[in-house]
């Protein structure tokens, strides 16, 4: 049994210690190791085309992941006073949305934006006058942050509503005997004690969207991200660039996602 | 002897007070589905006295404080305070300050912080240094002084305890209400609190309700009790009051300790009742207001009222010795009488020396004062 685990781990990280051990490959060919160095890495950062990506990817990262902080606490605490059956309903579409593979949502958003650009595209064009250029709606930046604000979005009500149930509703009427109206109880009691939880939800769905890689080739018009140039290069062959790219990906990923934990782990202090 | 004296002159406290009162209910009911937490309560109560809800689980006494704080709306019925009806202000809006059975202090403020938490929302703003002023009077006055900067989960639950406490005074409310707030502590700590309890009442002179299920912390804290059953006050009293006359077996039971005698009503004359048991006893009482002859009633006894006698004499019952529990200042026997059952006798060791108490098995004649005992309708 002990072996049979061995070898299942051997399979899944094999690949990727690969990939890490020949970004610091010396040689150009992914055949032979020579000796160490970092000049992938130094070629990377000085390639135009993924900073740009990186900096797409960045962006896109920090304002979904923003958004869906905000409007996933926001959710939660609105699903926390529901009762009854609509609760149940709602509990159950965001496991949903969180279950649905990557290339549905993907296909979903890209053909609702389509649909909606359509419809709001000639809509636009008639409120402006006919010497001006009117806006137009398309697949870009802003639809990528759309689409993972969407999916993170679920993630982030899963991790606050998780500590919302475990805060005792008891600390609530304390506070509004204590004088305090709602607004306030929430700014004062409920916020700081969900804030490690908007906080970890906050670091899986940035990591989530910088990760991402189905959803946004559906949705990233002409723009590029980093997993998408990756993609497109890849099929020019595996550089020892391509190498470095993914070993930062990966290691940036996994930090996220300990430090993530780590938030989730502490012992709400009792 | 033990003597509880029967005062005759006792007010009965259900009469109004003369002082306006800070609180009232008036013909409140709540229901929660098809359970009726409050039946018709009403109530005033008076500016500064100590009042206590006494209960079983499940009678209504949290859902009363719930109502009075705030936290729930009476399904019909006025809830007064201060002499305005306040059923539809929230419980921010009501100057009254709840501690909580679990305390509820917020886990990220300090100790100081939790109990300026509710002067910080006053508006206009208090001044910092007065916030500060008032956190550390608080604090004095549940002796936590140096506590300020403490975590409060670092605290014990007598701490805890007087921090909470602290947190509700220093607003000083209207109304202090308190649910089961000893129940989390140990017997020891449980007996320290009660008498700081009470000390700071009568320090600070805030009207206290309380709830408990606790008769004994009801008794010694309360200047009035009201005894709770099945969403209904069915007795209001002060502790002597309630210990003396008690209107019905469930208060003589639930205040005190009592040996009941069932049986049929006789004749009542002059107050006075004759109680038929089915073994054929004839055993009088101070007959229940109500009572008539051929009703069901029961005797009530409190433990301390039965006399032990290693000789017969007019009018005392023969029994057995059948347990013996040695309590220090008093002894508790157990009493097995042939027609009436087992009964509870409390004697005191007073002038009684050791060689005269008597020993497990050892025949006895018992008796008492029919003047002291009861007879009550049962429920
Ligand atoms: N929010 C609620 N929803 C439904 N039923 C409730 C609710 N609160 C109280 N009840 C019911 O009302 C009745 C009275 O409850 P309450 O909590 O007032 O009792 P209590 O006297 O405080 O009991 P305990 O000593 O156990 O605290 C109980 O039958 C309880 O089940
Ligand atoms: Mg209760």
């Amino acid at each position: 049994m002990r072996i049979y685990a061995f070898c299942v781990y051997l399979f899944l990280y094999t690949p990727i210690a690969i990939i890490a051990l020949f970004s610091f490959n010396a040689g150009r060919h992914a055949s032979q190791l020579q000796g160490f160095s970092v000049q992938w890495y130094v070629r990377a950062f000085r390639n135009p085309f993924v900073m740009d990506a990186l900096e797409t990817s960045l962006i896109v990262a920090f304002v979904s992941a923003t958004l869906a902080s905000v409007l996933g606490t926001l959710a939660a605490v609105g699903l926390q006073t529901m009762r009854g059956p609509a609760r149940a309903v709602f509990d159950g579409v965001i496991y949903v949305a969180i279950m649905i593979p990557g290339i549905v949502i993907g296909i979903a958003t890209l053909i609702a934006l389509v649909t909606v650009f359509d419809v709001l595209n000639p809509l636009l064009a008639s409120l402006w006058f006919e010497d001006r250029q009117p806006p137009r709606l398309s697949m870009g930046i802003g639809s990528l942050i759309a689409a993972h604000t969407m999916f993170t979005m679920a993630l982030v009500i899963v991790i606050v509503r998780a500590r919302l149930a475990s805060l005792e509703q008891v600390l609530g009427e304390a506070s509004a005997d204590l004088y305090a109206t709602p607004l306030a109880t929430f700014m004062q009691v409920t916020l700081p004690l969900i804030a490690p939880a908007i906080l970890a939800g906050f670091l899986l769905s940035f990591t989530f969207s910088f990760d991402d890689f189905i959803i946004a080739f559906f949705v990233a018009g002409s723009e590029t991200t980093l997993p998408i140039y990756v993609f497109s290069s890849i099929r020019r062959g595996v550089t020892p660039e391509i190498n470095a790219i993914g070993t930062i990906v990966m290691v940036a990923s996994l930090l996220l996602l300990i430090i993530a934990q780590l938030i989730l782990r502490r012992r709400p202090e009792r | 002897m033990t003597h509880i004296p029967i005062d005759l002159q006792y007010a009965t406290s259900e009469q109004p007070d003369a002082r306006p009162p800070i609180a009232a209910l008036r013909n409140v009911f709540k229901v929660f589905g098809d359970v009726v937490a409050a039946d018709q309560l009403n109530l005033s109560i008076a500016p500064g006295e100590f009042l206590s809800f006494l209960g079983p689980s499940g009678c209504g006494k949290t859902t009363a404080l719930r109502m009075l704080a705030g936290f729930e709306a009476p399904t019909s019925g006025e809830v007064l305070i201060d002499g305005q009806v306040v059923n539809t202000i929230e419980p921010y809006g009501r100057p009254v300050n709840m501690v909580f059975q679990s305390y509820a202090l917020f886990p990220h403020m300090n100790v100081a912080d939790n109990i300026g938490y509710g002067l910080r929302q006053r508006r206009p703003r208090l001044a910092r240094a007065e916030i500060a002023r008032k956190v550390g009077r608080a604090l004095e006055i549940v002796r936590l002084t140096g506590f300020e900067k403490r975590r409060v989960w670092e605290m014990s639950g007598g701490q805890q305890q007087r921090v909470a406490l602290a947190r509700a005074i220093v607003n000083e409310p209207k109304l202090l209400l308190l649910d089961e707030p000893l129940a989390a502590l140990d017997r020891k700590l449980r007996k320290e609190m009660q008498i700081e309890l009470q000390d700071l009442q009568r320090q600070i002179g805030i009207t206290f309700v309380l709830v408990t299920h606790d008769q004994e912390e009801a008794l010694s804290l309360s200047d009035r009790i009201c005894v709770m059953r099945e969403g209904r006050i069915i007795q209001t009293g002060d502790p002597q009051n309630l210990y003396d006359h008690p209107k019905s077996r469930y208060v003589a039971d639930f205040v005190g300790t009592s040996n009941f005698i069932d049986g049929r009503v006789e004749h009542v004359a002059d107050g006075v009742a004759t109680l038929a048991t089915p073994s054929g006893l004839r055993l009088q009482g101070a007959a229940n207001a109500g009572l008539k002859a051929g009703d069901e009633a029961c005797l009530s006894v409190r433990p301390e009222q039965i006399h032990m006698h290693r000789d017969a004499a007019p009018g005392s019952l023969p029994g057995t010795v059948h347990n013996r529990i040695f309590l220090g200042e008093h002894t508790e026997y157990l009493v097995q009488q042939p027609a009436l059952g087992s009964l509870n006798v409390l004697a005191p060791r007073q002038g009684q020396p050791d060689d005269l108490s008597f020993q497990t098995g050892e025949p006895v004649h018992i008796n008492w004062n029919p003047a002291r005992a009861l007879v009550l309708s049962p429920d």
